[in-house]
């Protein structure tokens, strides 16, 4: 059963790391239920997670919001999103899932993560099968950074559901 | 000047750390993987180590055990974003000298490369 909760590691971790990574200036966007297909931005970064709680997070951006960020992280202006910069943004998704693992941890949910897929071409279709999301976007100076988390509570998980309220 | 491993999937990571090494005076080395890591580390003896923990092929955590057992006296640091408490323990139960959490702070990469490699 979806639980809007597992939301919040996610949403707590983003902030650390594009904080840490780029600076950026956070503003929540309003959260959504999705069970259709996902439809991917210009760069998509997919991470699997299992143990616990299993499924996929998604972190979607434009391509003019992956050059802005990447140019943050790198030091330098980046014109295209070249193997470099899609490592970076990868390695973005990547941070922002590992820090929320530790949230997760700490309400007793263990998982591990799947190195990051990056999906790059806006309109592709992704369906995360019986796995609804929950998608919230984060806007930022450098544009949006799209969060959809699709996962599931694992049977005979101990996780405490409540601690991950806030 | 101390010979540096620097293993994770992530180019731009290891851009970064080899930047920043290099910068400090010392010589980079790097793999992509836990594989190659364990590879290199037979054929360069680096000095230390700083690795990733989820990679494709093989994770930082095998790669370690693997490099321990080749070599006992191996300084292995982990860097990853994977923070658990379960995890850290994980690691420095086999062998890690000590455990970097990104996202990184470049101050306590250096305070850490330093401590472990003068």
């Amino acid at each position: 059963m979806l639980k809007v909760q597992f939301i919040n590691p996610f949403l707590k971790a983003a902030y650390r790391v594009l904080e840490a990574e780029t600076g950026a200036v956070i503003e929540k966007g309003k959260m959504t239920i999705e069970d259709a297909y996902y439809t991917t931005n210009d760069i998509t970064s997919m991470i699997g997670v299992v143990g616990d709680v299993q499924g996929t997070v998604l972190y979607g951006f434009s391509e003019k919001t992956a050059k802005e960020l990447v140019s943050v992280m790198m030091g330098k202006r980046v014109a295209i999103i070249d193997s470099l910069a899609e490592s970076a943004v990868g390695e973005l998704g990547n941070m922002i899932t590992g820090v929320a693992m530790a949230e997760m941890e700490r309400a007793n949910y263990n998982c591990r993560i799947s190195p990051p897929l990056l999906i790059i071409g806006r309109g592709s279709m992704i369906s995360t099968l019986s796995f609804k999301r929950l998608v919230i976007p984060l806007n930022t100076q450098y544009g949006e950074v799209q969060i959809a988390v699709a996962l599931k509570e694992s049977e005979n998980a101990g996780g405490n559901i409540e601690a991950l309220e806030n | 000047m101390a010979l540096i491993m620097v293993v994770d999937d992530s180019e731009f990571m290891r851009v970064r750390l080899k930047n920043l090494l290099t910068e400090e005076g010392h010589q980079v080395i790097e793999a992509s993987d836990g594989h190659q890591a364990v590879e290199m580390y037979k054929q360069y003896k680096p000095d230390l180590a700083l690795m990733d923990i989820t990679m494709p092929v093989m994770d930082g955590i095998a790669a370690l055990k693997a490099i321990q057992a080749y070599d006992a006296a191996s300084k292995v640091v982990m860097c990853s974003a994977l923070g658990q408490q379960s995890m850290v323990m994980e690691a420095i139960k086999s062998g890690a000298k000590d455990f970097i959490i990104k996202p990184y702070q470049t101050d306590k990469i250096i305070a850490t490369v330093r401590k472990m490699v003068g």
